[in-house]
């Protein structure tokens, strides 16, 4: 009885760093930013609001457009963050030779403060004197505005978000890949499988689950977009088509002083990622 | 070992000629994609602020100017921004090993009475992204609960909200649940304490992982904007990040540039020398965690 | 370990306070000890007793980099200090002086110093936090001397409802910068700048024949900064951002349309703006600091940017009124008191701010001195003082003038009214970024639809603020 005593005093006094860290910079402000969302602050008075933040959100049509930008990006950061470094993985895990190499090229940039990656590529993309176009123009391909187009600029975050990222998956990959019995190839290879089929039929269903983890992972990570189009188009970017879901928590509680209103929508972004946790666990459960 | 091609379809003429296409133009390509941008940011520092702006770009810098770099890193404050944020990613390190590790092992080991409520309610910040809670943290660090202590403009800003990271104790508690109790039932006979035991007996065993947090641990700081860009707001204070992206508005383009290879080197070197170490640990920690 | 350090941290935070306490309460029983025939601290009319003994902070002291202004701050703290000697200031340094988080997060955290730099648009959210000391009753002809020639609209923007909480020191009208070079290499007569947008569209269009990735006219177009600018060329056409008491949006107008037509004509028609758009300060000075840019609107001071910290030249940079003449956006910064300050540290504050900021031939305006040092003498800003100031000021500036003030000449000549940026400026300005920004890089954009687009969102944006 006085052991259990002991014992738990002391696992609490282990414990209890670790703890006071969490209270206070993570369930405390968890509760405040419940507590916020439904409060306005206007001349050092707080008063309670009921839904009137999120009205204003609502009403607000940088609100949508950033919610349409947001799933954008994290669409197109699908389609190159995650296809890429898959492929790549898959291309490096063939090769016989400068395997080292081509690892260590791949995660360089994931090891460069990101402020150095962004502004190098925005210097690249400038359209006058960026290297991008001198390269497609020497090349006799069609220039691009780059950051300087609605329709371009949100591709243009990507690319350089999957160049700043991609070495981090890439290399999780490999290891999945790795980890593939060699037998399941051979026995493949003499039921006639192609390559193709071969990938699709042992490749991916042998790292099924690492992928879908990193695929939930790269969702709630993308969806939280920040510091690119921030550095890269100064947060909106042309006519609003990089204004992010963060950039405009950011805007909101930065340069409009309006706390409530930026909790609100954080609240809403919290939501909106359980939500599609909770598809993903069901899909995932579904599937097994 | 045995990929998704044989040894023997490779070996085959046809099978040798194309391996070689292939691993040439991925060798080149890589080297052009990932390299190119640096090998652009390095001769970029070296140009002149009218050739560094010229349209066509020069691949070769027509003339080189070292002291743009001298430039760069008196005008940009670098070292005083190196030093920055060397000393709040290494003090964050510090205070995560520590407490971290103290806690994962409490969790693991010692067990304690609500211990799996414990766990459970720090996991659940996993599921919370960081950029929901920017705000009331924010304000959180502005004014401390019950101390009422500031922590904007101190280091402790960025010190202690590091510590609470569930996937940190997540995976130093699963590492330690894996050392058999009977060597630590073993060490209990022989007298030691269960500090004793953590430092002794777990800790020699868990290197591996703890290089993961570690690496973690430097990385994230080292690569974090929003936050150091909220809490260190003197100048004196800044990150690297913040502060170049503060400080290039005022100067040349070349003299950007060059602050950028500055910035970029430490990590990047540091990472050329420990490569094999560092891509180790991570494949290694985020399969096994 | 951590949690040892904090109690010891917030142990010496409460000695400190303690200290800073028992400072405050000594200085005010001096103050009225001492200073019972000037009437001391208990009346808030009479300036600071010389003899006081005051501890105030303050912030925006030049940083190192700018070595002329952080000497003159030290000397100047010397001089102020021969006459007050027992004032101390513990003055910060900072550059910029205000970043909108930082701002934020000092008024949040109430630990702004006692004396700080706020921009005029700042008032609204300063009172927001309850940041700020009504210092009406302290500032009289008596405690600032020139405070009859200060320009009423200035002081205006330091004022709610009716009552005053800073002191300015410096502000500006926005007008046409402009690149005499380029204008020269461009066949066009660098002494007569244009004046409206037909001429403006003329001179960018010979401007950017140049070549060589030369621009004719250039603008903002992200963070905040187009909106700012849409507003300034919507002044200088005469318009409003919005009606009277601020509730609705009025800028979807004739004037309105002219602004984005003029730019979309230039950027697609004449091709006068080059591709390189979404640009945000400084940009504009760095383009024309390196003879990419023809034209462009700012504010004077620009001048010194682009020479001071873009090793550009004074004679290459010529400066005209606002295009369209009807109105100029004005702005500039000023000092506010903490909510809280004891009485002799506003009166010390404004003591200061008097001498340094506000007094002809004193502080910033010593230009004997500024040219000694190597700064500019010469540029039209700051400009908030009117009457005998105004005439006092010009003829010692005109004695010592280091820049080429003939390049000037269009600028002051052609005085136009200055107008205050419309209240809620950042919320109406980021819709209108995306206006701006749609006919900067959208060559299908419709003028129209763009700003009644705008004028929904910001009739939305301020229902939504009442």
């Amino acid at each position: 009885m006085r052991q259990t005593l002991r014992r738990n005093v002391t696992a609490h006094g282990f414990l209890l760093g670790a703890l006071l860290c969490f209270a206070l910079f993570s369930w405390y402000p968890m509760i405040r930013e419940i507590v916020m969302s439904f409060q306005r602050t206007k001349r050092g008075h707080t008063r309670w609001v009921g839904l009137d933040n999120l009205d204003l959100l609502t009403q607000d049509p940088a609100f949508w457009q950033a919610w349409r930008n947001t799933l954008l990006f994290t669409v197109l950061a699908l389609a190159l963050g995650f296809a890429v470094p898959f492929v790549v993985a898959i291309v490096l895990n063939e090769l016989r030779h400068a395997k080292g190499y081509l690892r260590v090229l791949v995660y360089l940039p994931v090891m460069m403060p990101p402020v150095a990656s962004v502004l190098l590529f925005k210097y690249f993309y400038d359209p006058g004197y960026g290297l991008f176009n001198n390269i497609l123009h020497t090349l006799h391909l069609p220039t691009s505005a780059w950051l300087n187009s609605s329709d371009t600029a949100m591709i243009s975050v990507v690319i350089a978000a999957t160049w700043m990222n991609m070495g981090g998956a890439t290399l999780i990959y490999l290891a999945a890949l790795q980890t593939i019995p060699g037998e399941l190839y051979e026995a493949a290879e003499l039921d006639g499988a192609g390559l193709l089929r071969r990938i699709w039929h042992v490749t991916i269903p042998q790292t099924r689950l690492i992928l879908s983890l990193l695929l939930l992972l790269q969702i709630v990570a993308t969806m939280q977009v920040f510091v690119e189009p921030y550095l890269l188009t100064g947060g909106n970017g042309p006519q609003g088509s990089t204004t992010t879901v963060v950039y405009l928590i950011y805007q909101y509680a930065f340069n409009f002083n309006n706390y409530g209103a930026a909790s609100a929508l954080g609240l809403v972004l919290l939501l909106v990622l359980a939500a599609f946790s909770a598809v993903y666990v069901r899909l995932s459960r579904n599937n097994d | 070992m045995r990929t998704l091609i044989s040894d023997t379809q490779l070996n085959r003429r046809r099978g040798r000629i194309v391996y070689r296409i292939v691993l040439c133009l991925v060798v080149g390509g890589f080297t052009l994609v990932f390299l190119g941008p640096l090998y652009w940011l390095v001769t970029g520092g070296l140009k002149t602020t009218q050739e560094v702006i010229q349209n066509p770009p020069t691949l070769f810098p027509h003339s080189v100017h070292f002291d743009t770099y001298g430039e760069a890193w008196s005008k940009m404050r670098m070292g005083r921004l190196l030093f920055n944020t060397l000393y709040y990613a290494f003090g964050a390190l510090a205070f995560q090993l520590v407490f971290d590790v103290a806690a994962a092992y409490a969790l693991s080991k010692l067990r304690p009475v609500l211990g799996n409520v414990i766990l459970g309610m720090m996991l659940a910040t996993l599921m919370i992204p960081s950029a929901v809670l920017i705000v009331p943290q924010y304000l959180t660090v502005l004014d401390l609960p019950l101390l009422h202590v500031n922590l904007v403009n101190t280091p402790w800003a960025i010190w202690l909200p590091t510590v609470a990271n569930a996937f940190n104790i997540f995976l130093l508690k699963r590492f330690f649940d894996s050392v058999p109790d009977e060597l630590l039932a073993a060490a209990s006979v022989d007298g030691a304490g269960p500090l004793r035991t953590l430092w002794s007996i777990i800790l020699p065993m868990s290197r591996p992982i703890l290089g993961v947090v570690s690496i973690f641990a430097v990385v994230n700081v080292w690569k974090d904007f929003l936050w150091p860009l909220l809490v260190q707001t003197d100048p004196k204070n800044q990150t690297l990040n913040i502060g170049i992206t503060s400080l290039s508005t005022g100067v040349p383009q070349n003299v950007v540039i060059a602050a950028l290879a500055i910035a970029s080197a430490p990590t990047v070197v540091f990472f050329l020398i420990f490569q094999r170490n560092i891509m180790a640990g991570l494949t290694a920690g985020s399969i096994k965690g | 370990m951590n949690r040892d350090r904090l109690l010891r941290r917030s142990v010496a935070l409460v000695a400190a306070a303690g200290l800073a306490l028992t400072a405050a309460a000594c200085s005010s029983s001096s103050g009225s000890s001492d200073g019972g025939d000037k009437g001391g601290s208990a009346d808030a009319a009479a300036p600071l007793d010389p003899n006081t003994k005051v501890t105030l902070s303050i912030d925006c002291e030049p940083p190192v980099t700018k070595a002329a202004e952080r000497k003159q701050w030290e000397d100047d703290i010397k001089e102020f200090n021969k006459q007050y000697p027992n004032v101390t200031i513990n003055a910060k340094d900072a550059s910029p002086c205000e970043e909108p988080p930082a701002f934020t997060a000092q008024l949040k955290g109430k630990t702004q110093p006692d004396v700080f730099y706020s921009y005029f648009t700042d008032l609204n959210q300063v009172l927001d936090e309850d940041g700020a000391e009504d210092i009406s009753a302290y500032v009289n002809e008596k405690t600032v001397p020139a405070l009859k020639d200060i320009d009423p609209s200035v002081l205006a923007t330091l004022k709610s409802d009716g009552k005053l909480y800073g002191l300015p020191t410096s502000n500006y009208k926005m007008g046409l910068l402009y690149n005499r070079k380029l204008f020269t290499q461009a066949g066009l007569d660098p002494d007569k700048p244009p004046t409206t947008w037909p001429e403006v569209r003329e001179a960018a269009k010979k401007i950017a024949a140049l070549g060589n990735g030369v621009n004719g006219y250039g603008d903002y177009s992200a963070t905040n900064q187009g909106g700012w600018h849409f507003t300034a060329e919507l002044y200088g056409l005469g318009g409003s951002m919005t009606t009277e008491d601020g509730k609705k949006a009025a800028f979807n107008t004739a004037e309105g349309k002219q602004v984005l037509q003029n730019l979309y004509d230039m950027r697609w028609t004449d091709n006068s703006m080059g591709a390189t758009q979404g640009l945000k300060w400084p940009d504009l000075m760095t383009q024309m600091s390196s003879d990419k840019l023809g034209m462009y609107i700012g504010a004077p001071d620009d001048i010194t940017y682009m020479v001071q910290t873009l090793k550009g030249k004074y004679e290459d940079y010529g400066m005209g009124p606002m295009i369209g003449g009807k109105g100029a956006l004005l702005g500039g910064n000023d000092y506010l008191f903490k909510k809280g300050s004891t009485p002799d540290q506003i009166k010390a504050g404004i003591a200061w701010i008097n001498f340094k900021y506000l007094t002809v031939g004193k502080g910033q305006f010593q230009y004997s001195r500024n040219k000694a040092d190597g700064l500019p003498v010469g540029l039209p800003q700051p400009a908030f003082f009117t009457g005998a100031s105004l005439e006092a000021d010009n003829k010692a500036k005109a004695a010592d003038a280091t820049v080429p003030v003939a390049n000037y000449a269009p600028f002051i000549n052609t005085p136009v009214p200055g107008k205050t940026e419309p209240a809620n400026a950042q919320q109406i300005y980021k819709v209108l970024d995306n206006a701006v920004s749609g006919v900067l890089t959208d060559k299908g954009a419709g003028v129209d639809k763009l700003l009644s687009d705008a004028e929904t969102q910001v009739n939305q944006v301020l229902a939504s603020l009442q």
